[in-house]
């Protein structure tokens, strides 16, 4: 009898439990326009990116969750298709050719790539707003010795035998990615003596471009460490590389003309010397990327 | 149905059967670096435990000291050692014998410890030396337990060396970190059911292996003891 009761209780209590739980999910504090969730992706310049949009958003009056150093554009793009994710900062020809599947439809052209863009988002319920001046596309660096060696200034520079004598190392992603490995192959011939998965830009390029098991390696134009570390960038001489202008991808559901406006003002003010200077600091001088963000959007007359 | 399609396509696409990013060129990579991990680990973790588990002393501090060992992650060790030693096979070996070395230690020294009393003292009476002693009657009678450390390190480590890819390295976790960065969720899938299959192969042939090293003897005490228990409880 006693333990009728007591479990009777223990029902009772659950279930009020649940109910004020389910009550507590759906009130927002009432001096806030809403909440928005801000993704990043696992490198620096987009916790930068990412917290720039966020903290705008939150001087605007939106509650910001973050979740920065997400992952890679798989892990970003699923949680932001499955609605975990209202916003992140992407970059227009890498969106593109991950939505379209490669399909190599990017070009040089930023607000072309942006268009064609949205009518592969539209349909998955996400929109990409105005792409900022703000570049950051891939580049191909190799060591100074190497580049003194073969005398490479440019990527047309290495012939197939050089070429085949270079070891070539990037992320994961490169081997089937346009702009990477399939690019170097098709647009510039060349076939290396081996490659080797590393990350995208990150330490374990950097490891091996130090130890010498690499030499040739993928490198983001905005890197502001490519100097001190004895790296030359040759330059895209016939043009493989695409538009990577920086701009905030969006579930259409969050995107309220006040959260584009918003977003589109930041867009607007945003170049590729902010972002070169900006990863220095948080990449190389280990500076919090919040702190970084905020100090551009004082600069930029967003101080509350 | 159309996913296991797939997966089949997958595995019968003889582009993955040769190469460097071939099934037999990554079985051959995660076999060597579990394989060195774990022999490595044995080295260490084996002598020890047996030592003390003779001697049947600082037991407790053995098992406490690996206890820390398996309390540590696997990935951290290897961040750690990649941020020391760069980039190679050494960090992720490194890590994988940590890894190794906490059920082996633990288990060779319970195992020499269980080991009856009486019949230790029978060895001595007949005139066994120390070392003769652990090595003909203690050792054999500890193998069961013993080999049971060995199996879970082993399928433990196998498991575990996917991390390898994390930092550059080969072996079959390559194809779940190259699958999820290259939008190919079916090269991911088959690199996760290929370290499956690898821990079990590992499990039965150390199993195997276990049948043939536990003497004659104790295999055939086994069966009519487990009756006898079986008869006693019934009664």
């Amino acid at each position: 009898m006693n333990l009728k009761l007591n479990s009777w209780r223990l029902l009772v209590a659950l279930t009020a439990l649940t109910v004020l739980a389910a009550c507590g999910g759906t009130t927002t504090p009432s001096t806030s326009k809403g909440t928005l969730t801000v993704a990043g992706f696992n490198f620096p310049e987009s916790s930068v990116l990412a917290d720039i949009y966020g903290q705008a958003l939150a001087h605007d009056g939106y509650t910001i969750n973050y979740k920065l150093l997400l992952g890679t554009r798989p892990i970003v793009v699923t949680a932001i298709k499955a609605g975990q994710v209202d916003v992140y900062p992407g970059y227009a020809a890498s969106e593109l050719e991950y939505f379209n599947k490669g399909a190599g439809e990017a070009t040089s052209d930023p607000a072309a790539t942006t268009a064609k863009l949205n009518t592969y988002l539209q349909p998955v319920g996400l929109v990409a707003l105005t792409p900022a001046a703000a570049v950051d596309a891939n580049a191909f660096a190799v060591p100074q010795a190497i580049a003194a060696k073969y005398h490479l200034t440019k990527l047309s520079d290495i012939t197939p035998a050089i070429a085949g004598q270079l070891t070539f190392g990037a992320g994961p992603e490169c081997p089937t990615y346009k702009f990477c490995l399939p690019g170097l192959t098709s647009v510039y011939g060349l076939h290396f003596k081996a490659v080797k998965t590393l990350d995208t830009d990150g330490s374990l390029t950097r490891a091996a471009f130090k130890n010498g098991s690499i030499q040739i390696g993928l490198v983001f134009t905005t890197d502001a460490d490519l100097k001190a570390l004895g790296l030359v960038v040759l330059d895209d001489d016939k043009h493989m590389t695409a538009a990577d202008n920086v701009l905030p991808i969006i579930r259409s559901a969050a995107a309220s003309d006040e959260v584009k406006t918003v977003l589109n003002n930041i867009d607007a003010k945003l170049t590729t010397a902010d972002l070169i200077s900006m990863v220095d600091q948080v990449a190389n001088q280990h500076m919090d990327a919040s702190a970084v963000a905020t100090a551009w959007l004082q600069k930029n007359n967003y101080s509350s | 149905m159309e996913f296991l399609g797939s997966i089949w396509r997958w595995f019968s696409d003889p582009t993955h059967w040769s190469g460097a990013d071939g099934i037999p060129q990554r079985l051959v990579e995660h076999v060597q670096l579990s394989a060195e991990s774990v022999a490595i680990g044995a080295l260490i973790a084996l002598p020890i435990g047996i030592a003390l588990g003779h001697y049947g002393r600082f037991g407790d501090l053995a098992i406490n000291i690996s206890n820390v060992g398996r309390a540590l992650p696997s990935f951290g060790i290897l961040v750690i050692a990649f941020q020391v030693f760069g980039l190679g096979d050494f960090p992720i070996v490194l890590s994988l014998t940590a890894l190794a070395i906490p059920p082996m230690l633990t288990n060779s020294y319970v195992a020499l410890r269980e080991v009856d009393p009486d019949v230790k003292d029978a060895a001595r009476g007949m005139g066994y030396r120390e070392l003769t002693q652990v090595l003909r009657v203690e050792l054999p009678l500890a193998v069961p337990l013993l080999m049971a450390g060995v199996r879970t390190s082993a399928v433990q480590v196998v498991a575990t060396a996917t991390l390898a890819a994390l930092i550059s390295g080969g072996g079959f976790g390559r194809y779940i970190i190259d699958g999820l960065a290259q939008q190919d969720p079916i090269k991911g899938f088959a690199g996760a059911l290929l370290v499956g299959l690898l821990a079990v192969a590992t499990e039965l042939s150390l199993a195997r292996l276990e049948r043939v090293l536990v003497p004659r003897g104790i295999r055939l005490l086994k069966a009519p003891a487990m009756q006898r228990t079986a008869t006693f409880k019934t009664a």
